[in-house]
């Protein structure tokens, strides 16, 4: 089965640092893949490269397929006229990334008209039953609405029916819960995994939010310092997270859950290194309880430490005992 | 909507009184006398004397204050001391003129102003000769400015009227000195909302929809760009019809900042007083005219209003 997304050695530079280094990622259709990490880790970097989204300046390097297609050879033309109907995006923050003097129904119906050649009445009664799909109550008269006249949830739909319109193999989709209360976030959850079993389209979901990862994911990729450090299925990575920072991420969560109340959470020590300035060995390290000699010395490859499940780290939590014993 | 604008209008009613009450005091409190200004220079104490009984000089503020205000409440105006003709028409005379000139000088502004903000935005190597241009229009005063095109278009290449009026050739060059000297404000303007708006998440999503640059250009970003420069406008309409006093002046064009300047030699109180309501109506009236026009344009301004 060809991926919806296989992006290989991916590299986002801008300037001297790097925010991406190296990273590959699969999403196979109809999976949800979570890119998780701290603010900074690289993972919208990561996510705006996959979608071409990111500023000119920006130096991105790797290959990207999309549904089988290598979409790094498209030349920009090329690429701006199929764009859509390979990659849906899904912004954070709807408000911002909806045109604020624009009706939603016509910002939903412009694709119709740019990529199906639709005139303005069929774009219109196209744009309404994309708004229906995202089961917006009387998607008509919501159509002649602004942005600003819409709820957060609303908006967030609105945002789902543009990137869903051409039912693209790939939806990436950037923290789009984050900005929404909890009711909505449940809502707008619930909404995208009936659609993703629908129509069969790989989601990449940014997300710093466990809950979501637990709800939502099938797949996990854990991000720190522009690499990925930890990947594999969403079960696996949630009961024998192999690398330290992953188990610290989940410690946080799990802390929220059940800690008694005056019991202090658990978080992370320390901070991730500022662009430009991570240490030679393991970018991890200096934060690390785990780290040695060898983690400050020689950065850590994605290795397997499971059935599916991969971890760049030299002391995997599943393989503590032993390489304990050998130390 | 209707119930914001009679809202707006009121205030604006209280604006035009408030200012014409203001303007009314400050001719009093200047020192010179209508009466020496209209009477001959060798006219004697007699002449004056009559002059003042004529035009009610000699009663007291109050009894003039209610007067006049009384006059412009039934929409009368008074009459000129020195031309002896009804103030309105004096106006209306004018008001054509200063009129179009207002809008000859806007539409300039908007084009020049427009033209250079969008290029500084678009095309990264004129940004630097852009702000230069804007740098040095911005420093340039208008009589300068209109001097130096009387000068080269009317002088020297003959292809400007240089003897004054308000005909279709005169209105070119007063029409560009507003231009000129306005254009840096739309420059700017532009060149910022256009710089915010391309660097916009709805800008973003424009280009993840796979819309061709232009169209995003023109249906997302433009329409942006447009509210905050047509509250611009209204207010340089408004300023304009006011009397553009000295580009009037410069090019001997009959407006009615020429007429403005003129009463206020002759202390001609009635005609001082016209002008500046006219004035305050006018910047009142445009600036609500923006207004609307901004809530058709931009529907999140409908909120703000009501």
């Amino acid at each position: 089965m060809t991926a919806a997304l296989d992006a290989r050695e991916l590299r986002v530079g801008y300037g001297a640092a790097p925010a991406v280094r190296d990273a590959s990622l699969r999403v196979e259709p109809g999976q949800v893949v979570a890119l998780i990490g701290e603010t900074g880790s690289g993972k919208s970097s990561l996510a705006l490269a996959t979608a071409r989204l990111l500023p000119a300046a920006a130096e991105v390097s790797g290959r990207i397929s999309i549904s089988g297609q290598d979409v790094t050879a498209l030349v920009a033309a090329e690429f701006r006229r199929r764009r859509a109907a390979l990659i849906g995006y899904i912004a954070q923050d709807a408000m911002a990334a909806l045109n604020p003097v624009m009706p939603v129904g016509r910002q939903v119906g412009e694709l119709f008209r740019a990529h199906r050649g639709l005139g303005r009445s069929a774009a219109a009664r196209q744009a309404t039953e994309a708004l229906a799909r995202m089961r917006i109550p009387r998607p008509g008269d919501v159509a002649r609405l602004f942005p600003h006249q819409l709820s957060g949830g609303m908006r967030q739909r609105v945002m789902i029916a543009m990137a869903m319109a051409l039912s693209p193999p790939l939806l990436i989709a950037d923290e789009p819960t984050t900005a929404l209360d909890v009711s909505t976030q449940a809502e707008i959850l619930s909404l995208v995994s009936e659609l993703r079993t629908g129509s069969g389209s790989g989601i990449l979901w940014i997300t710093h939010d466990m809950g979501v990862v637990a709800e939502l994911a099938d797949y996990v990729a854990v991000m720190y310092a522009g690499r990925i450090v930890e990947q594999g299925p969403v079960t696996a990575i949630f009961d024998q997270p192999a690398h330290p920072y992953t188990e610290g991420l989940l410690r946080t969560r799990a802390d929220l859950r059940t800690g008694a109340a005056g019991t202090p959470l658990f978080q992370v020590a320390g901070s991730p290194p500022a662009p430009g300035a991570e240490p030679a060995g393991c970018a991890f390290a200096p934060r690390c309880p785990r780290a040695s000699t060898v983690c400050t010395a020689t950065a850590p490859d994605l290795a397997l430490v499971g059935d599916a499940q991969q971890a760049a780290c030299h002391h995997p939590a599943a393989a503590a005992g032993t390489a304990g014993a050998a130390s | 909507m209707a119930r914001t604008l009679i809202r707006r209008v009121g205030y604006g009613l209280i604006a035009v009184l408030g200012v014409a009450v203001l303007a009314f005091v400050l001719e009093f409190v200047v020192p010179g006398d209508p009466a020496r200004a209209i009477a001959p220079r060798a006219g004697s104490a007699e002449v004056l004397r009559n002059i003042r009984l004529q035009l009610h000089l000699n009663q007291p503020l109050a009894v003039q204050f209610a007067d006049y205000f009384w006059g412009l409440l039934h929409g009368n105006l008074g009459t000129s001391y020195v031309q002896r003709q009804p103030v309105a028409t004096l106006i209306g005379q004018r008001l054509a003129a200063t009129g179009w000139l207002a809008l000859a000088g806007v539409a300039a502004e908007v084009v020049i102003g427009g033209a250079l903000g969008v290029a500084a935005t678009m095309f990264r190597r004129v940004r630097v000769a852009v702000g230069a241009v804007n740098l040095v229009l911005l420093s340039l005063p208008q009589f300068v400015v209109g001097l130096a095109l009387l000068l080269v278009f009317g002088f020297q290449l003959h292809a400007a009227p240089v003897t004054g009026g308000a005909g279709a050739a005169q209105i070119v060059l007063p029409a560009l000195t507003l231009g000129l000297v306005g254009a840096p404000w739309y420059a700017q303007i532009v060149a910022d909302q256009m710089q915010d708006s391309l660097a916009s998440p709805y800008v973003r999503t424009a280009v993840a929809k796979g819309l061709s640059n232009r169209y995003i250009l023109r249906r997302h970003v433009l329409r942006n760009v447009l509210s905050p420069a047509i509250t611009m406008v209204g207010m340089d309409l408004g300023a304009y019809l006011s009397g553009v006093v000295t580009v009037e002046v410069v090019f001997g064009w009959p407006g009615i900042g020429l007429l403005a300047v003129n009463s206020l030699q002759n202390l001609d109180r009635p005609v001082i007083m016209g002008t500046v309501i006219v004035g305050a109506v006018a910047v009142v009236a445009f600036n609500l005219l923006a207004d609307v026009v901004r809530m058709q344009v931009d529907p999140r301004t409908r909120q703000e209003l009501t």
